[in-house]
Protein backbone atom coordinates (compact mmCIF):
# COMPACT_ATOMS: atom_id res chain seq x y z
CA UNK A 1 0.00 0.00 0.00
CA UNK A 2 1.85 2.93 -1.46
CA UNK A 3 1.35 6.86 -1.56
CA UNK A 4 0.98 9.08 -4.68
CA UNK A 5 0.72 12.57 -5.37
CA UNK A 6 -2.29 12.19 -7.40
CA UNK A 7 -3.65 9.19 -9.57
CA UNK A 8 -1.94 9.91 -12.12
CA UNK A 9 1.05 9.21 -10.40
CA UNK A 10 -0.70 5.70 -10.17
CA UNK A 11 -1.52 5.32 -13.54
CA UNK A 12 2.40 5.98 -14.32
CA UNK A 13 3.88 3.42 -11.46
CA UNK A 14 1.49 0.76 -12.51
CA UNK A 15 2.46 1.26 -16.21
CA UNK A 16 6.11 1.11 -15.52
CA UNK A 17 5.35 -2.54 -14.16
CA UNK A 18 2.76 -3.60 -16.62
CA UNK A 19 0.52 -3.70 -13.76
CA UNK A 20 -3.61 -3.29 -13.65
CA UNK A 21 -4.57 0.15 -11.74
CA UNK A 22 -5.90 -1.39 -8.26
CA UNK A 23 -7.77 0.53 -5.23
CA UNK A 24 -7.61 4.01 -4.67
CA UNK A 25 -8.19 5.48 -1.21
CA UNK A 26 -8.03 9.27 0.24
CA UNK A 27 -5.62 9.50 2.86
CA UNK A 28 -8.34 10.47 5.29
CA UNK A 29 -10.63 6.82 4.55
CA UNK A 30 -6.32 4.64 5.18
CA UNK A 31 -6.77 6.88 8.55
CA UNK A 32 -10.08 5.13 9.33
CA UNK A 33 -9.09 2.04 8.23
CA UNK A 34 -5.52 2.66 9.92
CA UNK A 35 -7.36 3.36 12.89
CA UNK A 36 -10.17 0.87 12.90
CA UNK A 37 -7.60 -1.54 12.44
CA UNK A 38 -4.91 -0.62 14.98
CA UNK A 39 -6.20 1.90 17.46
CA UNK A 40 -6.55 -0.86 19.92
CA UNK A 41 -3.82 -3.21 18.97
CA UNK A 42 -1.74 -2.59 22.46
CA UNK A 43 -4.91 -3.66 24.35
CA UNK A 44 -4.55 -6.64 26.06
CA UNK A 45 -8.07 -7.54 24.56
CA UNK A 46 -7.08 -7.25 20.87
CA UNK A 47 -7.82 -10.22 18.98
CA UNK A 48 -7.11 -10.63 15.24
CA UNK A 49 -10.19 -9.68 13.49
CA UNK A 50 -12.01 -12.60 11.55
CA UNK A 51 -12.55 -12.55 8.19
CA UNK A 52 -16.55 -11.56 8.33
CA UNK A 53 -15.32 -8.91 10.74
CA UNK A 54 -12.78 -7.51 8.61
CA UNK A 55 -15.40 -7.29 5.76
CA UNK A 56 -17.41 -5.12 7.32
CA UNK A 57 -14.70 -3.21 8.34
CA UNK A 58 -14.12 -2.72 4.28
CA UNK A 59 -18.17 -2.48 3.74
CA UNK A 60 -18.00 0.70 6.55
CA UNK A 61 -15.37 2.33 4.35
CA UNK A 62 -17.35 2.00 1.33
CA UNK A 63 -14.36 -0.56 0.52
CA UNK A 64 -16.85 -3.23 -2.00
CA UNK A 65 -16.38 -4.80 -4.51
CA UNK A 66 -13.99 -7.95 -5.78
CA UNK A 67 -10.96 -6.13 -5.18
CA UNK A 68 -12.05 -6.27 -1.44
CA UNK A 69 -13.23 -9.33 -1.11
CA UNK A 70 -11.68 -11.30 1.20
CA UNK A 71 -12.75 -14.48 0.08
CA UNK A 72 -12.16 -16.14 -3.36
CA UNK B 1 -0.45 -20.59 31.58
CA UNK B 2 -2.20 -21.55 28.27
CA UNK B 3 -0.46 -20.69 24.93
CA UNK B 4 -3.40 -18.29 24.36
CA UNK B 5 -2.54 -15.72 27.20
CA UNK B 6 1.48 -16.36 26.86
CA UNK B 7 0.87 -15.61 23.05
CA UNK B 8 -1.06 -12.68 24.23
CA UNK B 9 1.71 -11.55 27.06
CA UNK B 10 4.44 -12.30 24.52
CA UNK B 11 2.54 -9.86 21.93
CA UNK B 12 1.99 -7.10 24.24
CA UNK B 13 5.68 -7.22 25.46
CA UNK B 14 6.75 -7.00 21.52
CA UNK B 15 4.45 -4.48 21.10
CA UNK B 16 5.77 -2.20 24.41
CA UNK B 17 9.48 -2.63 23.51
CA UNK B 18 9.01 -1.91 20.03
CA UNK B 19 7.36 1.35 21.18
CA UNK B 20 9.88 2.09 23.86
CA UNK B 21 12.83 1.34 22.36
CA UNK B 22 11.93 1.99 18.38
CA UNK B 23 13.07 -1.45 17.97
CA UNK B 24 11.80 -5.22 18.25
CA UNK B 25 12.96 -7.66 21.42
CA UNK B 26 14.64 -11.17 20.51
CA UNK B 27 12.97 -14.12 21.88
CA UNK B 28 15.69 -13.64 24.35
CA UNK B 29 14.85 -10.51 25.54
CA UNK B 30 10.60 -11.76 25.53
CA UNK B 31 11.74 -14.57 27.58
CA UNK B 32 13.72 -12.86 30.38
CA UNK B 33 11.28 -10.31 30.55
CA UNK B 34 8.39 -12.71 31.09
CA UNK B 35 10.50 -15.38 32.81
CA UNK B 36 10.46 -17.63 29.69
CA UNK B 37 12.75 -20.71 28.35
CA UNK B 38 14.07 -19.63 24.87
CA UNK B 39 12.38 -22.14 23.33
CA UNK B 40 9.29 -21.46 24.61
CA UNK B 41 9.77 -17.63 23.39
CA UNK B 42 10.44 -18.78 20.57
CA UNK B 43 7.30 -20.66 20.14
CA UNK B 44 5.06 -18.09 21.02
CA UNK B 45 6.60 -16.25 18.58
CA UNK B 46 6.00 -19.25 15.57
CA UNK B 47 2.27 -19.20 16.76
CA UNK B 48 2.23 -15.58 16.74
CA UNK B 49 3.41 -15.38 12.90
CA UNK B 50 1.89 -18.62 11.51
CA UNK B 51 -1.44 -16.77 12.98
CA UNK B 52 -0.22 -12.77 11.08
CA UNK B 53 0.36 -11.44 14.05
CA UNK B 54 3.77 -10.76 13.40
CA UNK B 55 5.98 -11.39 10.15
CA UNK B 56 9.37 -13.25 10.70
CA UNK B 57 12.56 -12.83 8.59
CA UNK B 58 12.59 -16.09 7.06
CA UNK B 59 14.42 -18.89 8.81
CA UNK B 60 14.76 -17.02 11.74
CA UNK B 61 12.85 -15.47 15.01
CA UNK B 62 13.59 -12.67 13.91
CA UNK B 63 10.56 -9.58 13.93
CA UNK B 64 10.43 -8.28 10.75
CA UNK B 65 6.80 -6.57 11.22
CA UNK B 66 4.75 -6.38 14.48
CA UNK B 67 2.13 -4.62 12.31
CA UNK B 68 1.78 -1.46 12.19
CA UNK B 69 5.80 -1.16 12.91
CA UNK B 70 8.08 -2.49 10.55
CA UNK B 71 11.41 -3.54 11.98
CA UNK B 72 13.35 -1.94 9.12
CA UNK B 73 13.45 1.49 7.24
CA UNK B 74 10.82 1.94 4.96
CA UNK B 75 9.57 4.92 3.19
CA UNK B 76 6.60 5.72 6.25
CA UNK B 77 8.17 6.86 8.67
CA UNK B 78 6.14 7.96 11.39
CA UNK B 79 7.18 10.88 13.63
CA UNK B 80 5.22 10.48 17.16
CA UNK B 81 6.63 12.21 20.21
CA UNK B 82 9.87 12.70 19.84
CA UNK B 83 10.41 9.06 18.20
CA UNK B 84 10.83 8.23 14.84
CA UNK B 85 8.89 4.87 13.47
CA UNK B 86 8.51 3.02 10.42
CA UNK B 87 5.47 1.36 9.24
CA UNK B 88 5.16 -1.67 7.11
CA UNK B 89 3.21 0.39 4.35
CA UNK B 90 0.84 3.54 4.27
CA UNK B 91 -1.80 1.84 5.76
CA UNK B 92 0.46 0.66 8.80
CA UNK B 93 1.81 4.35 9.21
CA UNK B 94 -1.40 5.55 9.88
CA UNK B 95 -2.19 2.91 12.20
CA UNK B 96 0.59 3.65 14.06
CA UNK B 97 0.05 7.13 14.87
CA UNK B 98 -3.85 5.63 15.35
CA UNK B 99 -2.10 3.15 18.26
CA UNK B 100 0.39 5.51 19.57
CA UNK B 101 -1.86 8.33 20.43
CA UNK B 102 -3.72 9.54 17.31
CA UNK B 103 -1.36 12.12 16.64
CA UNK B 104 1.90 12.34 14.58
CA UNK B 105 3.43 12.80 11.41
CA UNK B 106 4.39 10.70 8.18
CA UNK B 107 7.27 11.68 6.52
CA UNK B 108 6.58 9.80 3.00
CA UNK B 109 6.79 9.89 -0.46
CA UNK B 110 5.36 9.58 -3.80
CA UNK B 111 6.22 5.89 -5.07
CA UNK B 112 6.20 7.04 -8.32
CA UNK B 113 8.17 10.30 -8.82
CA UNK B 114 9.73 10.12 -4.78
CA UNK B 115 8.65 13.75 -4.33
CA UNK B 116 8.14 14.67 -0.54
CA UNK B 117 4.49 13.92 1.20
CA UNK B 118 3.87 14.72 4.50
CA UNK B 119 1.25 13.93 6.32
CA UNK B 120 -0.20 15.65 9.36
CA UNK B 121 -2.47 13.73 11.85
CA UNK B 122 -3.91 15.59 14.69
CA UNK B 123 -6.47 13.87 17.08
CA UNK B 124 -7.24 11.43 14.70
CA UNK B 125 -8.03 14.43 11.83
CA UNK B 126 -5.50 14.74 8.73
CA UNK B 127 -4.42 18.00 7.72
CA UNK B 128 -5.26 18.72 3.92
CA UNK B 129 -2.79 16.93 1.95
CA UNK B 130 -2.89 16.60 -2.22
CA UNK B 131 -2.32 12.56 -2.27
CA UNK B 132 -4.05 9.46 -3.19
CA UNK B 133 -3.25 5.96 -1.55
CA UNK B 134 -2.89 3.06 -3.85
CA UNK B 135 -3.29 -0.88 -3.01
CA UNK B 136 -2.36 -2.77 -5.70
CA UNK B 137 -3.01 -6.38 -4.90
CA UNK B 138 -6.59 -7.55 -3.83
CA UNK B 139 -7.47 -8.01 -0.22
CA UNK B 140 -7.69 -12.03 -0.82
CA UNK B 141 -3.43 -11.81 -1.85
CA UNK B 142 -2.36 -9.59 0.56
CA UNK B 143 -0.93 -12.30 2.71
CA UNK B 144 0.41 -14.65 -0.57
CA UNK B 145 3.68 -11.94 0.16
CA UNK B 146 3.04 -10.42 3.05
CA UNK B 147 6.21 -8.15 2.64
CA UNK B 148 5.38 -7.06 -1.16
CA UNK B 149 2.01 -5.97 0.03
Amino acid sequence: MLLFRSEEHIDRWCEKRGLQRGAILSPATALRLGAIWYADKQSPDWRRKTVDEAQAVFAKLGLVGDFWRLRQ
Amino acid sequence: MTSESLDRDVRLFILQHFVESARPPTPQETGEALHLTLKESAAAYDRLASDHVLVLAPGTHEIRMANPLSAVQTTFPVHIGGKRFYGNCIWDALGAVAMLGGSGTIDSRCACCDEALTLEIDNLELRAVEAVVHFAVPAAHWWDDIVYT
